[in-house]
């Protein structure tokens, strides 16, 4: 490998951990806020929490330390905990569901692309342009259609669903899904399939016994990013509910107009709602390389 | 690839095969048509629908106005059937200056942004790409901010930004205005017309330059070794390895991950809702938030429309001819080798 000079090692080290503060830093401040009573929150800036302190205290020592307090976890789950579990919940319905249907619709239509040949003849399309065609989709921008989903969603009755939401979220993911599972069927060898239709498996036991096993990874990647999607989805929540399905991010964006923004509990709200993404990330962090470098590599 | 379609057609005496053949296009269909389904219900015909209200004079207002003086429940009309047909909402795109200023602030944030990211990008990658203790650690500290719901970026962006409640950054300035004489020095992030952009700018970055890190990253790890080991002989030096060798194997990976990033951000609209929702006045209101609002707070469908074709007209026109330069760099650098 490379070699490099001591003072290049330095300046690495230096660099690195300036970046790497900066990453860890907003994270830390929104942690610690959520634990800081309002007074150390809006007086000076207090960085740490002073492990030890009595309840006799006062709640800024020393400029920079505070008593840390659980006060504003106890709001979220005892006062306020209906509003919270509820937006909490709707959010988890709404991406679980979506992330699901697909994840299974994705993966067929990948398996299809990928081991068939189709061919769209009023329009001339085969397997390249029929899976161009889906992927373009990923990159429509959603304020482009949300006006007729709004008008037709009033009309149905979907509007402040969840149904109306996971449909939603479904038909946004099911592109990148369709997209990664042909790009990783495409890498898995067709002989098993074929050496087990030879030991008579008919097409579908042969794709649900044989392939769907071998591309867990592929799954995980695609169910991953759908799940990350509509968790963080903000302007079709905004549009499409109002009460009964509202999410998370419509919920916590909307703590900015109340009587002045008490940033201790949004600071709590928010690690609600980020915690899970963020450790669902950090442990599948290698599908998100490959998500993301599928994703780009191929388009 | 041999696929059991590849089979040219068989005699019809052999019918366990014709069968199998037959089984296979009712297979292949079934695969792909939920997709199809979904997509051509979803998003096609939504889109070409939006194309249609952008030619009528559709109010929602008007509808439910309708509806109550025929004494149906279900606003008739509702569909944006039974309006007239106008151009009126072209004709006001072509004067509105508030659709144009929310146009130039999606293209500020299109083309800083992209810029931004990239240049971090790149840097942390050659950062990260090369051996030392620490390596994977740096690597997943990187890519935290990435994780995190675009809202939350933007609270924290206020966290970080704003003067109140004091942030450990106007903790910092006023440190240095003190040092430097001037008391009372202090950036306004998000109250000054022209801070404001870069300030969004800034957050969404903070959030993505991960992104191209690790796109980066990735294909920096795939360059062989041997490329460099060769170069060193003939004696180049890091710098002239980098924009030598670095650079241009990571163009095509560079271009498609700067089309992704430009057309996400052709959809800001969270960051900007949480922090200063468009203002001060609309110098940050992006033309999604425009859309939303003309739609949900004017409940114009009907030019809320015509904006998010002027959104899709920007977002094709952007990717095409992103897509065209990005082939005639690829060429001239094929070129040069």
């Amino acid at each position: 490998m490379k070699k490099y000079s001591l003072t290049g090692r330095i300046a690495t080290y230096a660099i690195a951990i300036f970046w790497a503060f900066i990453c860890i830093f907003p994270l830390y401040w929104l942690f610690t806020t959520s634990f800081k009573p309002p007074l150390a929150v809006s007086r000076v800036p207090t960085y740490f929490p002073y492990i030890g302190a009595t309840e006799d205290m006062p709640v800024i020592i020393n400029g920079s330390f505070f008593r840390p307090t659980l006060d504003h976890w106890n709001f979220l789950f005892g006062e306020q905990q209906e509003q919270t579990l509820r937006h909490l919940r709707n959010s988890v319905i709404a991406a679980v569901f979506s992330t699901i249907t697909s994840t299974i619709i994705g993966a067929m239509a990948g398996y299809g692309l990928s081991r068939f040949r189709y061919y769209w003849a009023r329009l001339g399309w085969k397997n390249d342009n029929i899976a161009f065609w889906i992927i373009s989709q990923r990159f429509l921008p959603p304020a482009t259609i949300v006006v007729p989903f709004i008008i037709f969603y009033g009309a149905l009755g979907l509007i402040d669903t969840h149904f109306g939401l996971i449909l939603a979220y479904t038909s946004f993911n099911l592109p990148f899904a369709v997209w990664i599972m042909r790009d990783f069927f495409n890498t898995l060898p067709i002989d098993l399939e074929e050496s087990a239709r030879v030991d008579g498996a008919t097409r579908w036991q042969a794709f649900a016994r044989i392939v769907i096993p071998l591309s867990t990874p592929g799954l995980v990647t695609v169910a991953l990013f759908s799940f990350v999607f509509s968790w963080n989805e903000y302007l079709f929540s905004l549009m499409l509910t109002n009460y009964n399905a509202l999410t998370m991010p419509v919920y916590i964006a909307g703590q900015n107009n109340t009587r002045g923004v008490e940033w201790w509990y949004i600071a709590a709200l928010t690690m609600v709602m980020v915690a899970p993404v963020m450790f669902i990330g950090l442990f599948l962090q290698r599908y998100i390389t490959r998500g993301l470098v599928a994703g780009a590599l191929k388009s | 690839m041999a696929t059991a379609t590849d089979i040219k057609p068989l005699p019809p005496e052999d019918n366990s095969l014709s069968r199998e053949l037959r089984e296979d296009t009712i297979f292949k269909r079934f695969f792909l048509s939920p997709t199809v389904i979904v997509l051509l219900l979803l998003s096609i015909f939504p889109l070409l629908w939006s194309l249609g209200v952008s030619f009528t004079n559709f109010q929602r207002n008007a509808a439910q106005q309708a509806a109550q003086a025929a004494g149906t429940a279900e606003p008739s009309g509702f569909l944006g059937l039974g309006f007239d047909l106008t151009l009126e909402n072209y004709q006001r795109v072509l004067t509105d200056e508030h659709l144009h200023v929310t146009a130039r602030n999606t293209l500020i944030y299109v083309f800083l942004g992209v810029t931004v990211q990239y240049a971090f990008g790149l840097g942390l990658a050659a950062l990260i790409n090369q051996n030392f203790f620490g390596q994977t650690f740096f690597r997943l500290v990187f890519i935290l901010p990435m994780m995190i719901t675009p809202v939350a970026a933007g609270y924290l962006g206020r966290m970080m930004f704003e003067k109140a409640p004091p942030s450990a950054l106007s903790q910092l300035l006023s440190t240095i205005g003190r040092a430097i004489g001037n008391p009372t020095l202090n950036i306004p992030f998000f109250t000054d017309a022209g801070w404001a952009p870069i300030t969004m700018v800034l957050i969404d970055s903070w959030q993505w330059i991960p992104f191209m890190f690790l796109l980066l990253l990735a294909g920096m790890q795939a360059i062989p070794e041997e490329i460099y080991e060769a170069a060193r002989v003939d004696g180049a030096n890091n710098w002239q390895q980098f924009w030598g060798i670095t650079f241009p194997i990571l163009l095509p990976i560079s271009l498609t991950a700067i089309l992704i990033r430009g057309l996400e951000l052709f959809k800001l609209v969270d960051i900007v809702r949480v922090t200063t929702g468009g203002g001060p006045g609309i110098a940050t209101e992006p033309l999604v938030m425009y859309v939303f609002r003309t739609a949900l707070d004017f409940g114009n469908f009907g030019y809320a429309a015509a904006i998010s074709y002027i959104l899709l007209v920007l977002v094709i026109v952007f990717s095409t001819l992103f897509l065209a330069i990005s082939r005639r760099i690829q060429r001239s650098q094929l070129g040069v080798e």
